[in-house]
């Protein structure tokens, strides 16, 4: 008792010194600002867009949990998402279950299934893997997609409709949003711990790392189980929101969506992952005039973030926004 | 059903030979992944298909053929050779070239499919088996580029060259081999091959903006089950995995909705068990 | 003295070359032992099939009476056994301290450091091996020396009872040089059983009181390095080569 005490207290002083530091004070206002978005505004249309970036700043900082930070670049990301969307359409559709409920065994389901892909492609390297786990992805696309006798169980390619409309927009905002906050700031705490230490050692160099004494194949394992686990939380709310899921979920696309906002946000960031996020969101609306336009564009601004801003937009504009907070403060 | 096996899994055998030799020689030289060598396809097949009605087939194939070895040669010097040094700025960078060359198409174009009209006429009868004539066509053209582009490996001096860096990138550096140019002329020669296909292939069968990903993955399939890198070794995949397909195909009870999926069973198994392939050299640290 | 390591008809071959033929030899506990021999004489085979990072065609390896031979690198260091690469390897993206702490991190430097604090232990190593003042840059800023010793500092915190170095004073000055000779000789003096290579004897001639010489995958002369120097099959394995050799 006594020690959970000096725990909790520990851990306000060190939420206060964040808090007033440069990275505290800019995500706070920045999540006030995001909190405050549906009652100023008042637009379902926006809120929806809003909850559709949250849930893919999830996803896309999962895929950045395990191809940024462990150095295993899957392009099979979307097999979590639809294995966990499948699950918890299932269960609130068939079985009646809660949605919370669902949600969770959603999330194992992907864990279960990163296992399914972890543990075979765990002796792949670099492309081998990205184009391994592609594979993956497309074999599940084709099988829910078949006709019968497959389409009995699975589905086929209506996949699951149907699902309760969540009762208040509003409210499924700020559980989102809670989902967002809880997830990406349990993500950049495992990339800061010890455990993140050895995940960064693995990405830099595996020989060196075996010959440091660590079983890399174990720490690879659970790097893809937690990366599945938070793309399994992103894939059923989003199957929550859209009250429907089918093959489509396991397509590529989700994949590459997943890489693009981790590249545009910075690669190996985790909350780039939301400037990414909401960058692609806000701007494909923008760009929705344009229609078939704003999937070029984004293919565009992939080739010119990777050949050169490596680095993605965030980390360089908080750098720029820092100065001039610093000389504010100095004043 | 032996015959078709024998036919058809001949024809694709030749369509994969041509796919899969260049993505294996770029391997093979840079240890390049070329996420865009499907795209190429792509765009190669729409340029053609795009400007047939302006300069009629032989021309556009030639306009085809030109565009995609300067897209190669761009892609080459622009993006792969800056990004050499970090492994997954080649894999992202070149899988957003062939997503842009997707959009590109669905955007100048339109989403839906597309027929070119096969420019070799008519029909031939094989082993009792009707057969289009630009089949046949693909095939002999295929078995020509083959032998000419395994001349050109072994006889020429860029291609001794392709062929010294491949073995041992570094060595071949150090006795003067300009290792980006061999990358570069390997990349160009993977475009042509792939043009070529475009030029046997797609008259006569129908192109969407998506199909990129499908022969990107053909190529890799072939490539991971012959052996990265290795020339014999794509050309034998090809034809085994072209025999595969076609056999499932005809199998009753299977179908070509199960023959599309052994592309990819094939990658998968073959990851497993063997990642140098069937002619593939075992990697030494 | 008991018997440490103990390589018995170890032989590897890649193709038609055999890079390693038919190695026979011993080392004791709290032993010093020097390899030497020309470039390309497969020292550094010798010294992946020792460590795990290949494996053997025939041939055991025991190690503290344990048959180590076919397991993995991280199960050999778990087990007391650490090296170093003759190209110096590191975590690119990890401050030093966290480089080392990677090592602290393996089962067997948990249990040794455990108690410590792994922040802690990793700063002792990296003051031990003279680099405690970089404890916050990234390797890659490094000179070469420095590196050669966060090689060492790595494999310290594995706790190893013996230590590999692969060609530790490859392409150092001599101050250089002489840091690490000061800190093998300090690890010697710490118990630590050491099996070192050079391609140059003059390096191993003040270190090491007995050297094995190595040509075509074979061993050719063991014995003090003063009586190996004068070895004359070893004098024309390097004479062959044109190789400065004393």
């Amino acid at each position: 008792m006594m020690r959970l005490q000096l725990d909790l207290r520990s851990f306000f002083e060190r939420f206060k010194i964040w808090a007033v530091s440069f990275r505290g004070s800019i995500t706070l206002i920045a999540l006030a600002g995001l909190s405050l978005f549906p009652p100023i505004t008042r637009s379902v249309y926006w809120t929806q867009i809003l909850i559709s970036a949250m849930i893919f700043a999830i996803f896309a900082a999962s895929w950045d949990l395990l191809a940024g930070y462990a150095g295993q670049v899957s392009f099979g990301h979307s097999v979590f998402f639809g294995a966990a969307g499948y699950v918890t359409a299932a269960l609130v559709r068939y079985l009646g279950v809660n949605w919370i409920l669902s949600l969770i065994a959603g999330a194992f389901a992907a864990v279960l299934f990163s296992l399914l892909i972890g543990i075979p492609c765990l002796r792949l390297k670099g492309p081998y893997l990205a184009l391994g786990t592609l594979a993956f992805s497309l074999i599940l696309l084709s099988l829910f997609y078949m006709g019968p006798p497959w389409s009995d169980i699975l589905g086929g390619s209506e996949g699951i409709s149907g699902l309760p409309v969540p009762p208040n927009i509003f409210v499924a905002f700020y559980l989102v949003l809670g989902f967002m906050i809880i997830s990406l700031f349990g993500m950049h705490a495992i990339v800061e711990s010890r455990l993140g230490t050895l995940l960064k050692a693995i990405r830099d160099d595996e020989t060196c790392a075996d010959a440091s004494g660590i079983n890399t194949t174990v720490y690879k394992l659970i790097a893809f189980m937690l990366s599945g686990f938070f793309a399994g939380i992103a894939g059923s709310l989003f199957v929550l929101q859209q009250t429907a899921v089918n093959p489509a979920y396991f397509q590529p696309l989700y994949s590459f969506y997943a890489i693009i906002m981790a590249s545009i946000g910075g690669i190996a960031t985790i909350f780039g992952s939301i400037a990414g996020s909401f960058i692609f969101w806000i701007l494909s609306e923008f760009l929705r005039p344009l229609a078939a336009a704003a999937l070029l564009i984004f293919a565009t601004l992939l080739i010119l973030i990777v050949r050169f801003a490596e680095e993605g937009v965030m980390n360089p504009v908080m750098e720029r926004i820092q100065e001039y907070w610093d000389k504010f403060r100095g004043m | 059903m032996i015959e078709e096996v024998i036919i058809f899994g001949t024809v694709q055998g030749a369509l994969l030979a041509l796919l899969a030799l260049g993505f294996s020689l770029v391997y093979g030289v840079g240890g390049v992944l070329n996420l865009a060598h499907g795209a190429f396809y792509l765009i190669t097949a729409y340029i053609i298909f795009w400007t047939i009605p302006l300069f009629g087939f032989t021309v556009s194939a030639i306009v085809g053929l030109i565009a995609v070895m300067g897209i190669a040669a761009f892609t080459s010097l622009a993006l792969i050779k800056p990004l050499q040094d970090t492994h997954i700025g080649v894999v992202l960078v070149t899988f957003a070239l062939a997503f842009f060359f997707e959009q590109f198409v669905k955007y100048f174009g339109d989403p839906l499919y597309h027929y070119i009209a096969p420019w070799v006429p008519g029909f031939i009868t094989l082993l009792g088996i009707n057969l289009q004539a630009q089949l046949l066509a693909l095939v002999i053209g295929s078995i020509a580029l083959v032998i000419v582009v395994t001349l050109f490996i072994n006889k020429t001096k860029i291609g001794k060259s392709i062929r010294a860096v491949s073995q041992d990138a570094e060595a071949a550096s150090l006795v003067g081999i300009n290792t980006d140019l061999v990358l570069m002329t390997s990349l160009v020669l993977s475009a042509l091959l792939v043009g070529f296909a475009v030029i046997f292939y797609a008259p006569g069968n129908y192109i969407a903006p998506h199909i990129g990903w499908r022969y990107l993955l053909l190529a890799f399939s072939v490539t991971i089950f012959g052996g990265m890198g290795s020339i014999p070794g794509s050309i034998v995949g090809a034809f085994i995995m072209g025999y595969a397909t076609t056999f499932t195909d005809y199998f009753p009870m299977l179908g070509p909705e199960y023959s599309q999926l052994i592309p990819i069973v094939v990658i998968l198994v073959m990851l497993l068990i063997r990642p140098q392939g069937l002619l593939g050299k075992e990697e030494v640290q | 003295m008991t018997l440490l390591l103990e390589v018995k008809n170890l032989t590897k071959k890649f193709g038609g070359l055999t890079a390693v033929n038919d190695v026979n030899f011993e080392i004791e506990r709290g032993e010093i032992l020097g390899l030497i021999g020309p470039n390309g004489a497969g020292k550094t085979t010798l010294f992946h099939l020792i460590s795990g990072f290949e494996k053997a065609n025939s041939g055991t390896v025991r190690f503290d009476g344990i048959d180590i031979t076919g397991l993995k690198p991280y199960q050999i260091v778990n087990l007391g056994m650490a090296r170093t690469f003759q190209l110096v390897r590191s975590f690119r993206f990890l401050n030093l301290l966290d480089n080392v702490a990677v090592a602290i991190l393996s089962a067997r430097g948990k249990a040794a450091f455990g108690e410590i604090g792994i922040d802690e232990a990793a700063s002792t190593i990296l003051s031990e091996v003279g680099l405690v003042d970089k404890a916050r840059v990234p390797p890659v800023i490094l000179p070469h020396g420095d590196l050669r010793r966060l090689e060492i500092g790595k494999a310290l915190g594995t706790n190893p009872e013996m230590l590999l170095l692969d060609e530790p004073f490859s392409g150092l000055v001599h101050e250089e040089k002489e840091k690490i000779t000061q800190l093998i000789n300090r690890l010697r003096t710490e118990g630590v059983t050491i099996f070192v290579t050079g391609h140059v004897l003059r390096e191993l001639m003040t270190l090491v009181p007995r050297v094995i010489a190595m040509h075509h995958g074979r061993l050719i002369a063991e014995g003090p390095p003063k009586e190996v120097a004068n070895n004359r099959i070893v004098l024309e394995a390097y004479l062959g080569r044109g190789e400065e050799f004393a």
